[in-house]
């Protein structure tokens, strides 16, 4: 039987029973839609975060006091392992570094005339704009001072210049932080969130008046951006052998963004395999609608198998025919589950903008061999069985 | 004529007996949807039971003062702790007098390096008295806790962690061993008992220090939180307002703290939970809605198949409604030893589980399992319809038959 003859034996099967295999195909399909959907929702969320993470660059090294690994937050505590502004500075002068941003983050109160806002402070250096890729609105940002020896200067977040200044120009005023008076030398544009932290409401300050400001002996972190031209590897392996000379040992923490996005990435791919999983469920059921009506399928049909093994059919043919019946029943399924899914996003972009779904090659060639591959596990009993008539019986059946 | 229940079950038994195979492939399939949203729903129940669980395991209500403020509304809280305006043990005990609170924990906060001979480590310290112990119910597994007068004394003693512990002096004996503390000395005089993780903070690879010996330790009077523990029968409310009062009175009219109360972080935590759950059962249910459309299917089959029969009841005088309801039923009936192979299933899972992971014990919520009931019976009748109308509306005598119409 060459291939010509077998698909229209399937299709003319599939087409004499329409309401049969339309459901069938519905069901499976429902299953596949499940599953893509809830993939390409995990691979939009994937997208989304790494985005929001490589926005900053991938060359990026960060370095927070002590050596424990156990705590997310180790930078934000108090240490007896200071790192010190003059590391900051010094790390700026190893080859290959382009910019180097002391941090240290704090929470004040910001006032000018009347009006106070408790708002997030970031002690910073001057470059923490080009860093973290800040526009600016009005003004400029904090100059490029030497670290140890800033002058009170102060950018502020476009919330806190809309809460504190309303239509007024901030530039050139003076507000208070804490004790202190700072000169407002530019506005940030607004910039939204960055995982849940508001960068709109928050003030930048030089990183030595930010320690000053809270009385801490440490900064919680020094964001290094190095050349690109250098592996991260060997990035965080100099700095790390550097900091051990002054320091004289180990007492900090290296993380490369590369770590970071790698740990991402990981938690995220579990979390698209976890959505995937459950949409597997609705596409197991439908798996097994196939089986039972290929099984139905092969017992109304056993005269018709027997008349083709009379006419010296194989069992190989009689198997082909009922396995590419399954085959062709998951592709078509697949192929309604994906334009289903394709639908519902449409739908959803039009009244949803924001939302982060991925709907990738990857994941639609993926659906569909898959759809194929459950297509032949769940024909294969049916198949089998309908192999393994004899022709006599199988024409006596009737 | 009317038509009794145990007829209905015959003429259902007879279609399942004749196919056993399909039959069983159909239970398969509804029973796989019940069970997986039960599974699925109490997964996410066993979740919220365990976040429950370590809130109330305390058996106590918890106040928690952190530094700084934020006025975005819906924003976290300020979680970095530094602040121009410290904290201080001060105002802590000036906490205490407030009526309803029965003891006050302050915090410092810290990351040292803890060493014992040629071994060392970098753990979370923290300052605080012996009332954290109170607060936080927590225990030594050997030697004692914080005294009263860790309160005022920067005295030099140290309770460990286990981990800590067992790091720093493997199987040898911890009491009384002098370790060192950043730069300083301090006497081991306890080691907590083994718990594990608590609210996030993992306990067992901790230092607990005197809050005064912290101060000196980090060199800053500013603490990382006070946790406040308040009577049963106090309104948190209240108490709130209390603090914020007592705070802005000793921080020349500022009110730079928050106030997080445990009450609240549980009602946020149960609230995520639920929704995720509920999501999850909507998910799992569409399996429920696919093993649906298979029983439409089959039932269309099993119509056709069995046109003579039927042909020969409407012979015999059945009604149209009479034949809706046979094949109706037959639906329901699939559904319901379909659910009723899920539930059992799903719970003998649970059992499973329960047995192996003790202390994280999955609990469907009290409604998965009529929800799970509620959505396959719902899809049985709809999805019977069709066929059991193409049965009613069958021509007697074409039917007799075999004919088409």
């Amino acid at each position: 039987m060459n291939l010509r003859d077998s698909s229209g034996w399937i299709f003319r099967a599939l087409w004499m029973q329409r309401t049969r295999t339309l459901l069938t195909i519905i069901g499976f399909s429902i299953g596949i839609a499940a599953m893509v959907l809830l993939s390409a929702l995990g691979e939009g969320l994937r997208v989304f975060v790494l985005n929001e993470f490589t926005q900053f660059g991938s060359h990026i090294i960060a370095v927070n006091p002590g050596k424990t690994e156990t705590f997310g937050i180790g930078g934000l505590l108090n240490t007896t392992r200071p790192l010190s502004l003059s590391d900051a500075s010094a790390i700026g002068r190893l080859a290959n570094v382009e910019e180097v941003v002391p941090v240290v983050m704090g929470n004040a109160k910001v006032k000018f005339g009347q009006r106070a806002r408790y708002t997030d402070v970031a002690g910073v250096g001057g470059a923490a704009d080009k860093a973290w890729k800040l526009e600016l609105a009005q003004g400029r940002f904090l100059p490029a001072d030497d670290l140890q020896r800033a002058r009170a200067l102060v950018v502020l977040g476009s919330k806190v210049k809309d809460e504190l200044f309303a239509g007024l120009n901030p530039v050139g005023s003076f507000v208070r932080i804490g004790s202190e008076r700072f000169r407002v030398v530019g506005v940030a544009a607004p910039k939204g969130e960055f995982l849940g932290t508001d960068l709109d409401d928050m003030v930048f300050i030089p990183a030595g008046k930010g320690m000053q400001l809270f009385n801490r002996q440490s900064l919680m972190e020094i964001d290094i951006f190095f050349n690109p031209r250098a592996t991260s590897e060997a990035m965080a392996d100099k700095i790390r052998r550097f900091l051990i000379d002054r320091h004289g040992f180990e007492d900090f923490t290296i993380t490369t963004q590369d770590q970071v996005l790698a740990t991402m990435d990981n938690i995220l791919t579990i979390l698209t395999f976890a959505g995937a999983g459950l949409g597997a469920i609705s596409l197991l059921v439908g798996a097994v609608g196939i089986t039972t009506i290929l099984m139905i399928t092969v017992s109304e049909r056993t005269a018709e198998v027997g008349l083709l093994r009379a006419l010296g059919g194989t069992t190989n043919t009689v198997r082909t025919l009922f396995l590419g019946e399954a085959l062709v029943l998951g592709l078509i399924g697949g192929v309604c589950g994906i334009a289903l899914v394709a639908l519902f996003l449409l739908l959803t972009y039009l009244f949803v903008p924001g939302l982060p779904v991925a709907l990738s090659p990857t994941i639609v060639f993926g659906a569909l061999s898959l759809s194929m591959i459950i297509g032949l596990l769940a024909g294969g009993q049916p198949a089998a069985s309908a192999a393994k008539m004899t022709p006599i019986d199988a024409l006596r059946a009737e | 004529m009317s038509m009794r229940l145990t007829d209905q079950f015959t003429f259902n038994r007879q279609l399942f007996l004749r196919h056993r195979v399909r039959t069983l492939l159909l239970l398969l399939a509804v029973a796989i949807g019940v069970a997986s949203v039960i599974l699925l729903t109490s997964l996410g129940e066993g979740a919220r039971g365990y976040v429950d669980r370590e809130f109330s395991a305390l058996g106590n209500r918890i106040l928690a003062v952190l530094p700084g403020r934020k006025e975005t509304t819906g924003g976290g809280p300020p979680i970095y702790g530094a602040v121009p305006r410290d904290l201080t043990l001060e105002d802590a005990n000036a906490l205490a007098t407030i009526p309803g609170v029965l003891a006050v924990a302050p915090i410092v906060a810290g990351t040292t390096t803890v060493a014992y001979s040629n071994r060392s480590r970098e753990v979370i310290t923290l300052g605080s008295t012996d009332a954290f112990f109170a607060v936080r119910r927590l225990d030594v597994g050997a030697g004692r806790v914080l005294s009263p007068r860790s309160r005022s004394e920067p005295l030099a003693v140290c309770v460990l962690g286990v981990k800590v512990k067992r790091e720093l002096f493997g199987s040898s004996r911890a009491l009384g061993e002098w370790v060192r503390v950043g730069d300083r000395r301090m006497r081991v005089i306890g080691v907590l008992e083994e718990r594990g993780e608590s609210l996030g903070l993992d306990m067992r690879d901790m230092l607990l220090i005197p809050v005064r010996t912290a101060e000196q330790l980090f060199d800053s009077p500013s603490l990382f939180r006070i946790l406040l523990d308040i009577a049963p029968s106090a309104d948190s409310d209240k108490i709130e307002q209390k603090i914020l009062t007592v705070i802005r009175k000793r921080h020349d009219g500022e009110e730079d703290v928050t106030v997080i109360s445990q009450d609240s972080m549980l009602a946020a935590f149960d609230s995520i939970l639920v929704t995720l759950t509920l999501a999850i059962a909507a998910i799992a249910s569409i399996s429920l809605l696919v093993a649906g459309i298979l029983i439409m299917n089959i039932s269309l089959i099993s119509v056709s198949q069995r046109r003579k029969e039927i042909g020969l009841l409407k012979a015999i005088g059945a009604s149209s409604r009479q034949i809706k309801q046979l094949f109706i039923g037959e639906s329901l009936l699939l559904m319901s030893m379909g659910s009723a192979a899920g539930i059992t299933f799903a719970f003998s899972l649970i059992l499973i589980f329960a047995r192996l992971w003790p202390s994280f014990p999955l609990q469907p919520p009290v409604w998965a399992v009529p929800a799970a009931l509620l959505v396959a019976f719902g899809t049985g009748l709809v999805f019977s319809i069709m066929p059991a109308k193409q049965a009613a509306a069958l021509d007697p005598v074409l039917a007799l038959r075999g004919l088409q119409p």
